[in-house]
């Protein structure tokens, strides 16, 4: 399908007829509709360089091809004799010690793209290579599971396409308070309220007021529902520990939110790539060490599985600048309670088997990740959310 | 002309106009409307920014200037055009809003989402942008070959490392699917041949370009069946040469200007106008005459952008943004920050603008800037302080302009209500907001405009 025949298929997908009750059905929810699992997606963007994360430090060939940016064996956190974790990454050997990280090696996709655009969209939509998809697999799942907005939510200023449904939208918002201070204006309300039955259905106009409608009552539940809860615990100063705080109180003040995303910046690592890289898995590491603690404080821990990508590896071979040009398959962490599989799930990348860019083979396809993360946590179905069948992993 | 197709027509072709232009253009005939619009969009008036002060970053290779100045001093220079870069930023808004050539300005913001780049060398950025505005009504043949040709281009798809012994693709790949041609109409093939006929084209320091002749493949090429030994602008010849390149300008131009949803017949009829000579004054000129470009099903359907949001409200206050920070946070809050696209394909544009977030912002946006966040509700009868005492206890948190308070009573209140509504709001208002809006409408008109700003409808154009 093209992209413009898709596009317009979605529009009338979305021309849910609007009625009065539209609005109450946001209102009124049924919890048992709803299980108490969570899942947070995060995104390291700009492709974060899984050699330098996971590092094969028994493997020469990693060293032969990074001289000036590999990471030698007394640097790093021995995992199983072959692998080590970047030092930057102690507070992750701390979960893998309880049994709570599970670290998939070589995911990716079919003729991977590397630009960091496509294939973000790739990750966010679940698509192949080849085709382009206007939602997300995140905003699919809310379409047919969730149903409200705010059964997704970013963490952030705007709404990322993972979580853009085909009729409906996840919910974006850092701070839940000026969110709701802005929906609350009376103004608006009174344009809601007045609306007795609405005159507009699948135009941009319709969907002007449907997204009004949905964002006034999400900002009421979100607000209302996590106002009281404030975490104890004490966060990294720095953005992305913020958003994962601002996660932690949604989850704990039992939102009934099932999908959160998270995404942070600056893994682009072409130039001086050493110090760089170590300052961000620091930042990612600390932040989710308290995140992780903030959660079982609370007991959500149990229910809360978090799953960490990038949206592509980076090159095996690093380039003349002291980095790494973008790859492809890349290595992925799962962190949860409750794991088949912790530890390391499979076998580490294979340096003497690369694609002609010389980048790293995938053995393991994104969607079955997704589809092991619908199936066997969210209570969902993949096929349905993801367009087709994929093989579904052990990892929980 | 009427009152609704010619706040139609000032919408597409500009950013919305204020009462008087319209009640001035009702004596007007349609093209003597059109034949105005592009009178005074027949200069190019472009962008000049101070660039004193940069010493030798503008014609100094940046490797060799630090060697001359060490690390710290270069460093300095190129943060220091960084910042300029955010500068240009908030000049250009300022000048969409405030230009006489509202067109020019329109089509450059229209083809500053196909020709999508960034950068942050302030020199390269600047004329990359008045590339844009000088093209933006010209030839499209020669617009193209021009960008081809710019360094923030040749830098931003890596044309600069494009080598006869080892071509890069990306320039030549983006050039077909995203500006040119579009996926379908050329093979992989075609992308590695038009590669090499690029191979060597760079630009020096100060942004000229220059073809490096040692690097530049000069054998012959197979590009879209044609045999020869091609350089870059032989391949926009041929390019151009496709009927298939003036339709996917002409269906851009027909979701831009006219309708997100395409009629194919409409972009047809657009295509052949266009294919004859690529004169993009030409093209716009038919489109602004067609009977279909002001068919009912045309009119208001379009979600404004964060830009053509931001802009028309000062088109209705005419006021300038005077800070430079606040104008990046609300294009950042709205998700288009100017001069820093998200990726090479540009935005998306329509829906993909509206989440809940953006969309309760961009509601209470008008408001935010011209009344303290304000919107009057009270129904009629009740009493309403004057607007000077509520202004005096607020603390204004976005300044516009001292003064629009005081535009608004010389140059507003002579307008009945009904007519402010037809001007600022473009599609037909529904029904239950008309009635709530005729219930708690403001009598002050100031007051009043903020509230027609504050519907969903104004989100349209």
């Amino acid at each position: 399908m093209k992209r413009r025949d898709f596009l317009i298929k979605s529009s009338m997908a979305s021309s849910v007829v609007l009625v009065p009750s539209f609005m109450k059905a946001f209102e009124s929810l049924d919890p048992r509709l709803f299980g108490y699992k969570k899942l947070v997606v995060i995104q390291l963007s700009g492709g974060n360089d899984g050699l330098n994360t996971l590092i094969p430090y028994r493997n020469d060939l990693y060293y032969s091809n990074r001289p000036g940016i590999s990471i030698p064996k007394n640097r790093l956190i021995d995992m199983n004799g072959e692998l080590g974790l970047n030092e930057n990454l102690s507070p992750l050997k701390a979960l893998y010690d309880k049994g709570y990280l599970s670290i998939i090696n070589n995911v990716g996709y079919p003729n991977p793209n590397r630009s960091h655009s496509r294939s973000t969209d790739i990750w966010h939509t679940a698509s192949n290579a080849s085709e382009y998809l206007d939602s997300g697999w995140m905003g699919r799942y809310i379409d047919q599971y969730g149903k409200k907005p705010y059964t997704g939510i970013e963490v952030d200023d705007s709404l990322s396409l993972i979580l853009k449904g085909r009729t409906i939208n996840g919910v974006a918002t850092k701070d839940a308070k000026k969110m709701f201070n802005n929906a609350k204006t009376p103004f608006f309300s009174k344009v809601l309220e007045t609306q007795t039955e609405m005159h507009l259905s699948e135009h941009n106009l319709g969907y002007l007021y449907k997204t009004m409608v949905g964002a006034k009552s999400s900002a009421k539940y979100i607000y209302e529902t996590s106002k009281t809860s404030n975490s104890t615990k004490s966060y990294p100063n720095n953005p992305f520990a913020k958003q994962l705080k601002t996660t932690a109180e949604f989850i704990n003040s039992k939102l009934e939110t099932k999908v959160y995303y998270v995404s942070m910046g600056g893994f682009d690592t072409h130039a001086n790539q050493a110090n760089r890289q170590s300052r961000l898995l620091k930042t990612y590491s600390e932040a989710m060490d308290v995140f992780v603690k903030d959660l079982e404080a609370s007991d959500s821990f149990k229910d809360t599985l978090i799953l960490t990508f990038s949206e592509f590896g980076r090159r095996v071979q690093q380039n003349a600048a002291g980095g790494t040009d973008h790859g492809a398959a890349n290595n992925l962490f799962v962190i949860g309670k409750n794991l088949k599989k912790p530890g390391l799930y499979n076998d580490s990348p294979d340096l003497m088997n690369l694609d002609k860019n010389g980048d790293l083979k995938y053995t393991i396809d994104f969607r079955s990740v997704y589809a092991t993360l619908l199936d066997q946590w969210l209570d969902a179905s993949h096929s349905k959310v993801l367009g087709s069948s994929f093989e579904t992993l052990d990892f929980i | 002309m009427n009152q609704t197709d010619l706040v139609h027509l000032y919408w597409r072709a500009g950013f919305g106009a204020k009462p008087s232009l319209i009640a001035d253009s009702k004596k007007l005939s349609k093209i003597n409307t059109v034949n105005g619009l592009f009178y005074t969009s027949k200069k190019t008036e472009t962008i000049k920014l101070d660039l004193s002060d940069f010493g030798d970053y503008f014609n100094t290779p940046y490797n060799k200037l630090r060697k001359n100045l060490g690390d710290a001093e270069s460093r300095k220079l190129r943060q220091k055009s960084q910042k300029k870069v955010r500068e240009l930023n908030f000049i250009w808004l300022n000048k969409m809003a405030s230009s006489e050539q509202v067109l020019r300005e329109k089509m450059t913001l229209f083809w500053a989402n196909i020709f999508v780049c960034k950068d942050t060398h302030i020199l390269h950025v600047l004329k990359f942008n008045n590339t844009l505005r000088t093209y933006a009504l010209g030839n499209f043949v020669d617009f193209v070959k021009a960008i081809s040709r710019s360094a923030s281009m040749l830098k931003y798809l890596n044309n600069n490392r494009n080598f006869k012994k080892k071509p890069n693709e990306n320039f030549a790949r983006e050039l077909m699917e995203l500006f040119t041609l579009g996926i379908g109409n050329y093979t992989e093939s075609d992308i590695k041949e038009a590669a090499r006929a690029f191979t060597g084209w760079s630009f020096k320091p100060n942004g000229d370009y220059v073809l490096r002749v040692s690097k530049h493949d000069t054998d012959s090429k197979t590009f879209l069946a044609e045999n020869g030994n091609f350089g870059g602008d032989e391949i926009i010849d041929i390019i151009t040469k496709q009927r298939a390149c003036a339709k996917f300008i002409c269906s851009k131009v027909y979701r831009y200007f006219v309708n997100p949803i395409e009629d194919i017949d409409h972009i047809e009829e657009l295509t052949t106008v266009f294919y004859k000579d690529y004169n993009i004054e030409k093209l716009m000129r038919y489109l602004f005459m067609t009977d279909w470009f002001y068919d009912d099903k045309n009119i208001g359907v379009k979600i404004k952008s964060p830009i053509e949001l931001m802009v028309g409200m000062q088109k209705v206050v005419p006021s300038l943004f005077k800070k430079q920070n606040q104008v990046i946070y609300l294009q950042k809050m709205m998700g288009q920050i100017l001069l820093y696209p998200v990726n090479v394909a540009g935005w998306k544009g329509d829906r993909y603008w509206i989440d809940s977030n953006s969309l309760m912002f961009r509601l209470k946006l008008p408001a935010l800037v011209f009344s303290n966040g304000q919107i009057s509700l009270m129904s009629k009868g009740e009493f309403e302080d004057t607007f000077k005492e509520f202004y005096k206890n607020k603390k204004q948190r976005f300044s516009v302009d001292d003064n629009e308070r005081a535009y608004f009573e010389t140059h507003y209140s002579k307008w009945s209500f009904n007519e402010l509504s037809e001007i600022l709001v473009v599609p037909r208002i529904d029904v239950d907001t008309s009635k709530m809006l005729k219930a708690y409408q403001s009598q002050n008109s100031f007051q009043y405009c903020i509230q027609l700003m504050s519907i969903p409808e104004y989100q349209l154009c």
